[in-house]
């Protein structure tokens, strides 16, 4: 079988690299499963540019370093976790921040709460102003910016909620395996 | 999930890879990548082909979780990284193995299959 030279195997960890992939781990076990698959590619005829290429895009979907974070998610999920899309990340954000002051006013409307509450209005009405006016104009924002601006969360990514990493976004499409 | 498939569906594949590669350490003492992939390849006539995006997350996430070990061997500038169960890892292995039966035993009941070679 064909075997590397020195000066070739230095190149693709180079890409490799150049490609996004940090985790040492990870880098030198592709390392070793391309060069392996060059040097069979090598045997069958071609030039090592054209292999490797062929070789490099049959390694990913979309990025190579969809591997490092597939591996880094996974690495990461343990115990209980919920995935969110964005927008179910955003209504569940919405909605804690939202739902006392709605509950509040919901009652205030029924004429269901103490006549002591009469007082709160005000204090309610500066801290929705202040705690929840806000920063929902912020994450209005975000939501709303278009994904070539690279917002805090790109619009296809994934909110993890758990008790390993309390929150985690990620920008691909993580499957949850097992 | 990056399964390549030629019979299965990603969605029946999902959740059984951790076993496969847990399985197939408990079967031969130390193993690597791409000898893992060969070796599904070869078990199962190419029905199941495990690709490096789905072998190496999943690799990294065992040792992680402490169920494999591992060791290198130098191969000029390469470095060749074997993986071997570790104690909790062997445990596991019965644990994912038994689960994995008991579901598929379930599953011929429910959908009223008789076995069949592959």
């Amino acid at each position: 079988m064909a075997t590397l030279a020195d000066e070739q195997v230095d190149f693709i960890t180079r890409v490799i690299r150049a490609h996004g992939i940090r985790l040492q781990d990870l880098q030198d076990n592709l390392l070793d499963h391309i060069c392996i698959l060059v040097e069979q590619g090598l045997e069958q005829g071609g030039s090592f540019e054209e292999v490797l290429a062929r070789v490099f895009r049959s390694c990913y979907h979309k990025e190579l370093y969809e591997l490092e974070e597939e591996a880094l998610f996974l690495s990461s999920v343990k115990g209980p976790r919920l995935v969110l899309s964005r927008g179910k990340f955003f209504r569940w954000l919405f909605g804690i921040f939202l739902s006392p002051y709605l509950l509040y006013f919901l009652l205030a409307l029924l004429h269901w709460l103490p006549a002591a509450y009469d007082v709160v209005p005000m204090v309610i009405f500066r801290w929705t102003l202040v705690g929840c006016f806000w920063p929902l104009v912020s994450l209005a924002v975000i939501f709303f910016t278009p994904e070539r601006f690279e917002p805090l969360i790109p619009r296809h990514a994934k909110v993890m909620l758990g008790g390993g990493s309390l929150i985690r976004v990620f920008r691909f499409e993580a499957s949850l395996v097992e | 999930m990056y399964i390549s498939h030629m019979v299965y569906s990603t969605e029946l594949l999902k959740g059984t890879l951790k076993t496969i590669v847990l399985k197939l350490l408990a079967d031969n003492k130390k193993m690597y990548g791409y000898e893992i992939t060969q070796r599904v390849k070869e078990i199962t006539a190419d029905k199941i082909q495990i690709t490096e995006g789905a072998l190496y997350p999943t690799l990294h996430a065992l040792e992680a979780d402490k169920l494999v070990t591992t060791e290198v061997e130098y191969i000029g500038k390469r470095v060749r990284k074997y993986y071997s169960l570790s104690p909790a890892g062997k445990v596991k292995t019965k644990e994912k193995i038994n689960e994995l039966t008991s579901f598929i035993q379930t599953m011929t009941l429910l959908l009223e299959l008789k076995p069949k070679t592959i």
